[in-house]
């Protein structure tokens, strides 16, 4: 996890580490958002389908098993616009997940999920797909850190 | 006066100059991808499977119903015209050089300019405003591969099969008319048709079905990817890009027109 003491460096250091881990970027973030005339279950097996060249069926089954890990599998059929800030999030990361070999970002959480109740969100979210990414980095400011309680990447202030 | 008039038409004609080069060149690269085995992934056969059943199959009752209301009457009076004049004997030329060559890919292409290529162009342009093609971008997903190519070429077989369908429908309602007008049996009618029809005409029919299909679908999404973030930019791309498919239609008609008189 990575700090921010202002917005400017932080934009400027995410364009530069999306720019060098291209090829196996998992980008959880705001201005990424889950394409809006696709249900879930699209968005997701979107990524292995064209990826990976995976049969529709069987991408389908594999983002379902996602879902199950998160307890989300209502979510499948759903649309971005009827989902929840949380429900929002989990896709996302799911999403980001699904990249081979991925290297996860995942941009100021806080802007996707902005009224977080359980400060162990991120760590019950997180913690459920750590055997999925090669690695992870949270970009975000000081002042949220609180809100990332026990989460499972370490944490770096710049 | 007389300059600002003067820069005023070469401001206009370098910009149609090229925004006519770079459809040309986008198409080109469309072109060329379409015979990429590697852009038939399972993800973009989804898509086209699911345009092909927006497209063509959705519209099926409201065509039919369309080429037999227009298609029928039209046919009619046509053969009725034929045999007030005393030219019942060029009524196979009449009906394989009117309804199947021009009526036909005409009126197809009109419906699916009407419903599909206005989707398209919305469609594209949400996206854009949305930032869903960022999404893609940054996924790998080739939007070219992944959005582009599935509607195009959906397009293409939509106008092809939809124009062969309205044809198949006039030339059937054309069996009836020549039965109670000129007492011509279903044989002598086919025998007609086929004596009447010219591979030439037939080879330019289906060219010009292509080019349809291919400018119809094409142009919407150049135009959806000129839409700005703005939620205001989608109306003005779809406007601008449906003036652009009419354009388009005139000018691929009157040059398959050229080719089959000259």
């Amino acid at each position: 996890m990575k700090l921010f003491p202002r917005e400017e460096i932080l934009e400027r250091t995410l364009a530069v580490t999306s720019a060098e881990h291209r090829d196996r970027l998992g980008l959880v973030a705001m201005d990424v958002p889950l394409i809006s005339n696709l249900d879930i279950l699209g968005n997701l097996a979107l990524i292995k389908q064209f990826r990976e060249n995976l049969p529709k069926r069987e991408a389908e089954a594999l983002v379902l098993s996602y879902l199950q890990r998160f307890d989300m599998e209502r979510i499948a059929y759903r649309r971005n616009p009827n989902l929840s800030a949380e429900e929002r999030f989990c896709a996302m990361l799911i999403r980001a997940v699904l990249v081979p070999e991925a290297f996860v970002v995942i941009d100021r959480p806080l802007k996707i999920v902005p009224d977080l109740q359980e400060n162990r969100f991120f760590h019950d979210m997180l913690t459920k797909v750590e055997d999925l990414w090669s690695s992870c980095v949270i970009f975000d400011y000081p002042w949220n850190r609180e809100r990332y309680e026990d989460i499972p990447v370490d944490i770096d202030e710049l | 006066m007389m300059y600002a008039t003067i820069e005023r038409i070469g401001e206009t004609s370098i910009r149609t100059a090229r925004s006519f080069y770079e459809t040309l060149a986008f198409s080109s690269l469309v072109f060329f991808k379409m015979f990429d085995r590697t852009s038939y992934n399972s993800a973009m056969r989804m898509v086209l499977v699911n345009q092909i059943y927006f497209t063509s199959v959705q519209v099926l009752p409201l065509f039919i119903a369309v080429s037999i209301l227009f298609g029928s009457p039209m046919v009619g009076i046509t053969l009725q015209v034929l045999k007030h004049f005393g030219l019942a004997d060029r009524m196979g030329s009449v009906l394989m050089g009117f309804i199947v060559t021009e009526l036909s890919p005409f009126m197809t292409v009109l419906l699916i300019a009407l419903r599909s290529s206005s989707a398209i162009n919305a469609e594209i342009a949400v996206m854009k405003v949305n930032r869903e093609l960022k999404t893609l971008d940054v996924f790998g997903i080739d939007v070219l591969d992944y959005l582009f190519l599935p509607r195009i070429i959906n397009g293409i077989l939509s106008i092809v099969c939809l124009s062969s369908l309205f044809s198949i429908l006039a030339l059937a309602s054309g069996a009836l008319f020549s039965r109670f007008l000129f007492d011509l049996g279903i044989n002598e009618y086919t025998n007609l048709l086929f004596l009447s029809a010219d591979f030439s005409d037939l080879f330019i029919l289906l060219v010009k079905c292509i080019l349809l299909g291919f400018f119809i679908t094409l142009i919407p999404i150049r135009f959806g990817l000129r839409a700005t973030d703005e939620l205001t930019s989608i109306p003005v791309s779809v406007l601008n890009g449906m003036v652009k498919v009419f354009i388009a239609i005139v000018i691929i008609e009157v040059l398959s027109l050229l080719l089959r008189f000259l």
